[in-house]
């Protein structure tokens, strides 16, 4: 007989007893990568649209601001973190339409489960590449 | 690469495990200790080594990770065969539960190589080297490989799993049309292994609260169950913030389920019906 932990029936137990490991030990796959992803590029987009006030700000305030702000984004890790953000967004938005199709009951079996993911990540990767390569031939190379 | 199906194992020999540390939210009565390490017999030509979670309620010692050789000529298919043959010929404390040994009764399900399955219906030559094996995750530990299951079947037993009528007892049986049959199809086949639940990280951090895939699934299987008169009640008892809504749809539920059914995709069913009932 079992109870409260201990194998002899007592009541007090000697210890609690230990939880098997899930987080430590589970094996990361599409469907839990991808989720979690969604949740981290949803918070890389609060912060990026706390810049986007910044950036907005600055130039509301007048030249000399926006120029530091300008130089800041113009600067090797202000383009890098742009184009994270850039990523971030379009993860975020193909993971949100698989997720607007899922609550229509709609593929949900394993294999377009797959697809469905390894499409979100191959278009996110595609637009953003696109959208830069569109930027940079609109607008240059920052100054 | 595309899973068709949820008995396909991961060929990937890296990104076993996400990169946090071992220990990340691991209480000290929980943490995993080095265990010892058994040899293979002198005569063995193959040999596999396994690594077996164990813990003894009775020494007063933390859980180990005790390291086991297998000689695999000498042992059937199944990883439910190598535990056999290490209780029979090496240690013969190793606890685990199992009963049909094909897949049927839920008994030996557990975490092999990071995933959640059945120890009888897994090949050995399918486990990774080396092999590990853990106790299904998230759930209080007995001893060695068996779980306590009281809380999850606390679950299942919160959503009723019996047929709720209000007309009066029929002089027969309650019939269903062959379409109406068919609706249970693919829900009704659940043998509770709990191996979906165990690998919800959802269940990980709210499992309180959170019904979990296997729960849920079987909630569905009884909502959608012609003969059923309680739709409404069933409805009401799920609309909450987390017995029902934690379900991200993350559907590690339907990836590790062994019966191939489809956790994720009744879970959606039960959120549609529950928008679908307010207009």
């Amino acid at each position: 007989m079992i109870k409260n932990g201990t194998t002899d029936g007592n009541s007090t137990p000697a210890r609690p007893r230990p939880l098997s490991p899930n987080i430590q030990i589970y094996r990361p796959q599409l469907t839990s990568v991808l989720s979690i992803a969604n949740r981290i590029t949803g918070l890389i987009l609060s912060l990026g649209a706390v810049g986007l006030v910044i950036w907005l700000s600055a130039a509301a305030a007048g030249p000399q601001a926006y120029g530091v702000v300008q130089s800041v984004i113009g600067s090797w890790a202000g383009q890098v973190a742009l184009f994270g953000c850039t990523f971030a967004f379009f993860l975020h938005l193909c993971g949100g339409i698989r997720h607007l199709v899922w609550d229509t009951v709609h593929g949900f079996e394993l294999r377009s489960i797959y697809i469905s993911g390894w499409t979100v990540v191959g278009s996110s990767i595609a637009l953003t590449v696109t959208a830069w390569v569109i930027s940079l031939l609109v607008a240059g190379w920052p100054q | 690469m595309i899973i068709e199906s949820s008995d396909q194992v991961s060929r990937l020999s890296w990104f076993k495990r996400f990169p946090i540390p071992r220990n990340f939210k691991v209480t000290p009565e929980s943490r995993i200790e080095k265990g010892r390490t058994w040899p293979a017999p002198a005569d063995a030509k193959r040999v596999k080594a396994f690594e077996i979670y164990r813990y003894d309620p009775d020494s007063g010692g933390n859980p180990r990770l005790d390291t086991f050789h297998v000689d695999v000529d000498d042992c059937g298919p199944m990883v439910l065969d190598a535990l056999f043959w290490i209780k029979n010929k090496v240690d013969s404390t190793l606890a685990f539960r199992r009963s049909c040994r094909e897949g049927v009764c839920g008994s030996c399900a557990m975490n092999m190589d990071g995933t959640n399955w059945l120890a009888c219906t897994r090949f050995i030559s399918d486990m990774g080297t080396n092999a590990t094996i853990y106790p299904l995750a998230n759930l209080r530990v007995i001893k060695d490989l068996v779980p306590d299951l009281t809380h999850v079947l606390a679950q299942y037993a919160a959503i009723e799993p019996w047929l709720h009528t209000k007309t009066p007892e029929p002089e027969k049986e309650r019939l269903q049309s062959l379409e109406e049959r068919s609706q249970l199809d693919d829900y009704y086949e659940c043998i509770l292994c709990f191996c979906c639940t165990s690998g919800c990280p959802s269940h990980w951090w709210n499992g309180n609260r959170f019904l979990g895939p296997a729960a849920l699934l079987q909630a569905w299987r009884w909502l959608t169950d012609s003969r059923d008169e309680a739709k409404g009640e069933r409805l009401d008892a799920l609309e909450d913030p987390f017995r029902l809504y934690r379900c991200h749809t993350i559907l590690n539920c339907t990836r590790t389920c062994p019966k191939k059914l489809n956790p994720g995709k009744a879970i959606a069913e039960i959120k549609k019906a529950i928008v679908e009932r307010e207009k």
